[in-house]
């Protein structure tokens, strides 16, 4: 407890081959989602069918998106609590173009992510460059987004294309657009935390701020990439869900913020920073959409499922901080 | 033997810097005060009633209880999640539970001690950041509330929990007579007694506070505990003062907590709290919603004056340290 950091600065390289490589922790989760799987079709004939599986497809993919979003900036060593605020006026920004043809959709597309991809570039460059903790800098933002979307639209309202619609609820041969989407995105991310400069600095900052500094890291750049890359991936989510919805909803975010870091931590990414990856989250997402669902088709009241999500995170934390104490 | 004894006198050589720094801020944040309030009052003659500024510090007790307990766990490096879970399940289990006004208090206190426990057990003993260790018995906290009430609270709230909340002796409302003589113990404890040097020693570098022997696990066990017995309380209050018993009681109130422990110049690395800074920046902040609805501005004004000073005391308070 004393003694957290036990992992020495020079061992950022080892972290990075691990990021990528199958961990204990990993198979515990695969383990997890097969009892899921298991519970859910001995509770309910309707968990284990195609349909079904399609449908969790369908409604993992904003917190998909946002988990990536998370993974990247707590890699870095911060922390992001905006979603709350910033994904509810992403969405009613989005929908409030009302865009029906295709010119004003790639508009509203383009404004959307610039925006995001703004907002997020503002959270890192107090972080960086003034050096307010990342916690109080983006729970003063999403405050304020919050604020500035309700102002904006007080009631879900706007609109989008109807053939845009359609392809947020279109699936190739079952599979959801979205989840395959997400799926590309997760591959991409990987890629890059793997091959990229960009990548190999993340972890390093994560690690050791002070040790990336001294070998020659950009870190105060590298910071506010990472916030902005994570502002970009929010217009995402919530470009999607308009087009799952059919309006923006300034609540649209509401829960976010906390919901984002529970598949990473239980993913095994570390929040101290510099340990963990893509792949974690990836199957921790799945592990608790597929709970999720499983409990709603047997009719456990939310109640107790969010007494199962508590028990989870507190378990997997403990799995986490006996391993790390090896 | 001679660098044990550097690293034990350090944080006490920068105790007498950080007082000096504290008053400055003390003074600013009084100073933001008085503008608020002056700026208002121009605007509108009604603010400056003495009713209405009863009010004001009224609606301030509870937050206030609870800002006291986020206070000393951010002084230790940590950070309590579960506080506003804590405020609606020891109030709904509580009242549900019984009528006796004295038993409802002592159920509820024992609710935020025992939460509390769990918070300090899991993150003393169990190495869990405090982040995840709150944030996980917030949920549980939230399953184990709806369960119990199935979605709909019960038991009636006895009158002596409105006379607490909004009654008043001699003029002075009971509320914040209750949440004085918190305050203060909290402010002996924290200052005054073996246990807050070594609490501060130990969000100020735990390495030292280990080696001078002092009983670092117990302490931030103590002081989760502090933080859900304060929380239960304020739950109390704030059931009292709304008039109803209600599963979202104190809803948003940890993030108000730990901005307001914040503006008050408590600091998430540790070490640094004051008593009368935290509940300064917290009437600032109650303050703000009765201005928005004061001056008839829409309410979601409050939310972006809000974030906006938390992001700028933040900044402020950095640049300060610095020099």
């Amino acid at each position: 407890m004393i003694n957290t950091n036990q992992q020495s600065s020079s061992a950022w390289l080892g972290n990075l081959a691990r990021a990528v490589r199958f961990e204990t922790m990993h198979w515990v989760i695969i383990g997890l989602i097969f009892a899921v799987f298991a519970l859910g079709s001995f509770g309910s004939e309707r968990f284990a069918t195609l349909t079904n599986i399609f449908n969790v497809q369908d409604q993992l993919v904003a917190l998909a998106i946002i988990a990536l979003a998370q993974t990247l900036v707590i890699l870095s060593g911060g922390i992001d609590l905006s979603f709350a605020g910033l994904l509810g006026l992403l969405c009613v920004f989005f929908a409030g173009f009302n865009a029906q043809d295709g010119e004003t959709l790639a508009l509203a597309f383009a404004a959307t992510l610039a925006l995001g991809a703004f907002l997020g570039a503002i959270n890192g460059a107090i972080t960086a460059f003034i050096g307010v903790h990342p916690f109080i800098v983006t729970l003063g933002t999403s405050t304020i987004l919050t604020g500035l979307a309700l102002l904006h639209s007080s009631q879900p309202g706007g609109s989008v294309a109807l053939f845009f619609e359609d392809v947020a609820y279109a699936r190739l041969g079952g599979v959801p657009y979205g989840f395959i989407f997400v799926v590309l995105l997760y591959i991409f991310t990987a890629f890059m935390l793997w091959r990229s400069n960009f990548g190999i600095r993340l972890y390093a900052i994560g690690n050791n701020e002070a040790a990336a500094k001294v070998s020659g890291v950009p870190v105060k750049q590298t910071k506010v990439l990472v916030y902005m890359l994570s502002g970009l991936l929010a217009s995402l989510a919530a470009i999607y869900m308009v087009g799952r919805f059919g309006v923006g909803d300034p609540r649209a975010g509401v829960g976010f913020d906390l919901r984002s870091i529970t598949p990473v931590i239980v993913g095994g990414t570390l929040l101290a920073g510099g340990f963990g990856g893509v792949l974690g989250t990836a199957l921790a997402v799945i592990l608790l959409s597929l709970l999720a669902n499983a409990l709603n088709l047997m009719n456990v009241s939310s109640f107790y499922q969010w007494i199962i999500e508590g028990v989870i995170i507190i378990c997997a934390v403990s799995v986490l901080v006996g391993r790390s104490k090896k | 033997m001679k660098a044990l004894l550097n690293n034990s006198l350090l944080p006490m050589m920068r105790t007498q810097t950080v007082a000096g720094s504290q008053r400055r801020e003390l003074i600013l944040l009084s100073l933001f005060l008085v503008l608020i309030w002056g700026v208002t009052a121009m605007l509108s003659p009604r603010f400056l009633s003495i009713d209405n500024l009863t009010d004001i510090l009224v609606q301030a007790a509870p937050l206030g209880f609870v800002v006291l307990g986020q206070m000393l766990v951010i002084v230790v490096r940590g950070l309590d999640l579960s506080v506003a879970s804590i405020m609606a399940t020891a109030a709904v289990l509580s009242i549900g539970a019984n009528d006796s006004t004295i038993s409802i208090v002592l159920l509820a206190l024992a609710v935020g001690a025992i939460v509390g426990g769990v918070n300090g057990y899991l993150v003393a003993y169990r190495g869990v950041t405090p982040f995840l260790a709150t944030l996980a018995t917030m949920i549980v906290l939230q399953g184990i509330r709806f369960a119990y009430t199935k979605g709909a609270p019960g038991g009636s709230l006895p009158e002596t929990f409105r006379w607490m909340a909004t009654g008043s002796i001699g003029g002075i409302p009971v509320s914040l007579i209750v949440l004085a003589v918190v305050a203060v113990g909290i402010y002996w404890l924290l200052m005054r007694t073996k246990f807050g040097y070594q609490l501060r020693l130990f969000g100020d570098n735990p390495q030292s506070a280990y080696m001078t022997g002092a009983p670092v696990r117990k302490i931030q066990v103590i002081v989760f505990v502090l933080s859900g017995v304060l929380a239960a309380l304020a739950g109390l209050f704030l059931v009292g003062y709304v008039g109803i018993v209600d599963n979202w009681t104190g809803q948003g109130y940890e993030l108000d907590s730990i901005a307001a422990a914040v503006i008050g110049g408590a600091a998430l690395r540790g070490g640094k709290g004051s008593v009368a800074g935290v509940l300064l920046a917290t009437l600032i902040l109650v303050s703000l919603f009765n201005i928005v609805v004061i001056l008839g501005l829409s309410v979601e004004f409050q939310l972006v004056i809000k974030g906006l000073l938390i992001v700028l005391a933040a900044a402020v308070y950095l640049s300060k340290s610095r020099d």
